[in-house]
């Protein structure tokens, strides 16, 4: 009977001292919005799926209306790129399920890639593969699209082999390079066409194994269309040199990124840079570049005695490795 | 005309069957021990005695880390972490590798490792799924949504040390990993097997480079990239994005955002990424109260000078290289398929189609020859059977986790070495998938490098499909 009062006590105790209440006494900081947290969970507002909304180096423009490579597109059915002036109408039953990777910082874009749809009916499958290799950036030891074909042929790897050397074609009556290999293990052919657009090597890789479908499908190619467009800047590969820069500020890269920036640029007849598409750059080089090269001057590139467009490569930053040519290579 | 029907059921009967003996099968994980695990260096070829290291940091790998009061002087641990013991999420097939069958990650309250009264298991941390490490992609906005304008993608730990008996007052919450779901503002990553990590360090830039415009001449749309250390501008190549240096940088790392334990690379103990003031959350730093919880000081792991061997000398973090360090590649395999052992010739069938489609490009079979070793021999001029690259490659919107570290953006991955497929049961950076086929076809989607070479998978027959299968099982 002596015990009710401490007792009582003590129980207060208990619920009073946090040491004694333990892991209810240590209980976390109440939530607050910001940061890591949020109290908001119910939140009707989702990061979109399937979006990349925080990119490494990427491609850009100094202006939305002047064409650039990557802007090849299915549409409609019809395949177009206006930098190319390239269209070429989607085979039936064939659709671009998914849209390429972005344009690489060795130049590598791809346009197209072209699958069959369900409803297609043919005994194997197959792909289109429709791809622009920059030949002022490439490391590969090629200058035309011919010289890159004579490269892939001249070192494929052991799982592959040549079934119609590089030979000239046409292809709705514009030059191409043909040159088709063949998997023996894998049963899978690929058909290579190859043409020089801009100082860019395009390609269409055809791959299946059903070397009727591939045929039908170089057929179908006739129906390509490239435009015979005069207007378009000559291209010149290290038109930047001593000798063509009248002014040049150099720009500082203050974030150190170590990536090669290959830098497309148009200059027009009076020598001023007119566009600027970076194939791959983080955006604060990006600003920085374009700073710097709105302020270049160049000797204005002529053509019979008169000023003409000119469209030129530069690469900022780390530079790229390029693959020896062949008559450089040191002999084995 | 019965004699018709009859036929014609036969023909159909054998057409059915005939499908599901052509469908191709993941062979899934190979249980037969292949010695994975066991250490690169020839005991009778080393002349420095780093055996002796990688059997120290093997031992200090399992040990169980605490936060204070250990017996053993394990302290440090939190006051965030994912795990207390860096062998329980590098456990399968053998110490050193990636996530095991069961996650521990889901039995820490069970296992007195953290306190259910402070702590609460996050709906996506399962007993039988990966384990997981957590990152928001984006930092929540003063409202509670998350802001994609403002990117976060450091890791979220999952657990405190709050209400453990050995944390003191520290009293810490949990990340609001409920609202990030309901955000779609979460990704998820599983642990990096380590084997072989040893040659991937010793590959000297050279050749990465040289195997890199070797791989350009493919007709696949395929030009990866590599990221960089801001330090040096050297190839970086360890992690899912090829973000992390070297592997003291690795276990530095690891030791510090995983368990919380901060070392001699990563010296100051490491709140959220919110909780230094980023993203509008008003912190500022860790709270006083858990702070030198260890009551060590600062860095809770050093060198010890005092102790012998010289093995004991090291701080964890350089036992914990040393172990991943010499830790051999994960020897191949026998294949099991349907209770059948794969016969050694569809493997190799595998192999050429593995290359043949165009696979090999990124996942390269061998990236190069090593570099002279100042180690052990067995590190010098030897290639190095990774099957990747090192480059960091766009692998599209369905695998892109919006995580930028180094140069790598949101939707690029480096090319995860294959070495030890066999043996793997999550798949993937973020451990989706138990199977190969699942994760093969998920490496195409917008914007994907490998779109293409999985369409070339898909134009080969069912049977070319399941020798290409068992051959990555063999790895």
């Amino acid at each position: 009977m002596r015990f009710p009062y401490p007792c009582f006590v003590l129980v207060l105790v208990l619920l009073a001292s946090p040491s004694v209440w333990g892991q209810n006494a240590s209980a976390p900081n109440s939530l607050h919005n910001g940061g890591d947290f949020s109290s908001n969970s119910r939140s009707v507002e989702k990061v979109p799926t399937g979006v990349i909304l925080v990119k490494g180096a990427s491609s850009s423009a100094s202006d939305a209306m002047t064409p650039v490579p990557e802007d090849g597109n299915v549409a409609n059915n019809l395949f177009s790129d206006p930098y190319f002036g390239l269209s070429y109408p989607v085979p039936a039953e064939w659709m671009e399920k998914y849209k390429g990777p972005p344009p690489s910082d060795r130049g590598r874009y791809v346009l197209a890639q072209l699958t069959p749809s369900d409803t297609f009916k043919g005994p194997a499958r197959g792909s289109i593969l429709i791809t622009a290799e920059d030949l002022f950036f490439t490391p590969l030891p090629a200058s035309n699209a011919l010289e890159l074909v004579n490269y892939s042929k001249n070192n494929l790897q052991a799982d592959y082999k040549v079934e119609i050397p590089p030979t000239p074609a046409k292809v709705g009556g514009h030059p191409f390079t043909f040159f088709a290999y063949w998997s023996p293990v894998a049963q899978l052919h690929w058909y290579v066409l190859a043409t020089d657009i801009r100082c860019h090597a395009v390609q269409i890789v055809l791959t299946s194994r059903d070397t009727k479908l591939l045929e039908n499908l170089v057929s179908d190619l006739n129906k390509m269309k490239i435009s015979d467009d005069v207007s378009v800047p000559v291209c010149l590969k290290d038109y930047a040199s001593d000798a063509t820069v009248l002014a040049r500020v150099n720009p500082v890269l203050t974030e150190r990124h170590f990536n090669p920036i290959p830098v497309r640029i148009i200059i027009d007849k009076e020598g001023k840079v007119k566009h600027i598409h970076f194939l791959s750059a983080f955006p604060d080089q990006a600003k920085v570049i374009s700073d710097a090269l709105w302020q270049w001057r160049f000797k204005p590139y002529r053509t019979n005695g008169q000023p003409v467009e000119a469209e030129t490569g530069i690469v900022f930053g780390r530079s790229v490795q390029a693959v020896q040519r062949a008559a450089d290579a040191p002999v084995e | 005309m019965r004699k018709i029907k009859l036929a014609t059921i036969f023909t159909l009967t054998v057409l059915m069957f005939g499908g599901i003996t052509v469908a191709q099968t993941d062979p899934g994980v190979q249980s037969a021990s292949r010695g994975t695990g066991a250490t690169i260096i020839n005991p009778s070829n080393d002349p420095n005695g780093f055996t002796a290291f990688f059997t120290n940091g093997l031992a200090r790998f399992q040990e169980v880390e605490s936060v204070s009061n250990s017996p053993q002087g394990n302290n440090g641990l939190g006051p965030r972490f994912n795990m207390n013991q860096c062998s329980a999420c590098h456990a399968q097939p053998a110490v050193g590798g990636s996530g095991a069958a069961t996650n521990p990650e889901a039995e820490v309250i069970a296992n007195g490792i953290v306190s259910g009264s402070t702590n609460s298991i996050p709906s996506f941390i399962t007993q039988t799924g990966p384990t997981l490490e957590v990152r928001f992609p984006f930092f929540f906005n003063s409202n509670g949504s998350a802001n994609t304008s403002n990117p976060n993608g450091g890791v979220e730990d999952l657990y405190t040390v709050s209400g453990r008996s050995d944390a003191g007052s520290c009293s810490l919450p949990q990340p609001s990993f409920a609202a990030a779901q309901e955000a779609n503002n979460i990704i998820f990553r599983i642990p990096t097997p380590t084997f072989g990590a040893g040659l991937i360090e010793n590959l000297d830039d050279s050749a990465l480079l040289t195997n890199q415009v070797t791989n350009l001449n493919n007709d696949l749309g395929i030009s990866g990239t590599f990221n960089h250390s801001g330090n040096d501008g050297t190839i970086t190549r360890f992690g899912w994005k090829a973000q992390n240096k070297s592997l003291q940088i690795f276990a530095g790392e690891a030791y510090n955002v995983e368990m919380g334990i901060t070392n001699e690379l990563f010296p100051n103990e490491r709140p959220l990424p919110g909780e230094d003031g980023n993203g509008g959350s008003g912190d500022t730093g860790l709270v006083a109260s858990c702070l030198n919880l260890s009551g060590t000081g600062y860095p809770e792991d050093t060198s010890n000078p005092t102790l012998t061997p010289n093995s004991a000398v090291l701080d964890d973090v350089s036992a914990f290289a040393n172990f991943m360090r010499f830790l051999a590649p994960p020897p191949t395999g026998g294949v099991v398929l349907n209770g059948q052992s794969v016969s050694a010739s569809a493997i190799s069938t595998g192999s050429s189609l593995f290359s043949s489609i165009g696979c090999a490009t990124c996942h390269n079979p061998s990236p190069g020859k090593t570099q002279v070793s100042n180690f052990v021999p067995a590190l010098s001029g030897v290639s190095v059977p990774a099957f990747s690259d090192i480059e960091i490659h766009n692998m599209g919107s369905g695998l892109a986790d919006n995580v930028s570290q180094g140069s790598a953006g949101g939707g690029q991955f480096r090319t995860a070495p294959l070495w030890g497929l066999g043996q793997r049961i999550f798949l993937l950076h973020d451990g989706r998938t138990t199977n190969l086929i699942t994760a093969i076809e998920d490496h195409a989607s917008h914007g994907s490098e490998a779109s293409t070479v999985i369409g070339n998978y898909n134009n080969l027959s069912s049977s070319q499909q399941q020798d290409l299968l068992d051959f990555l099982r063999s790895l």
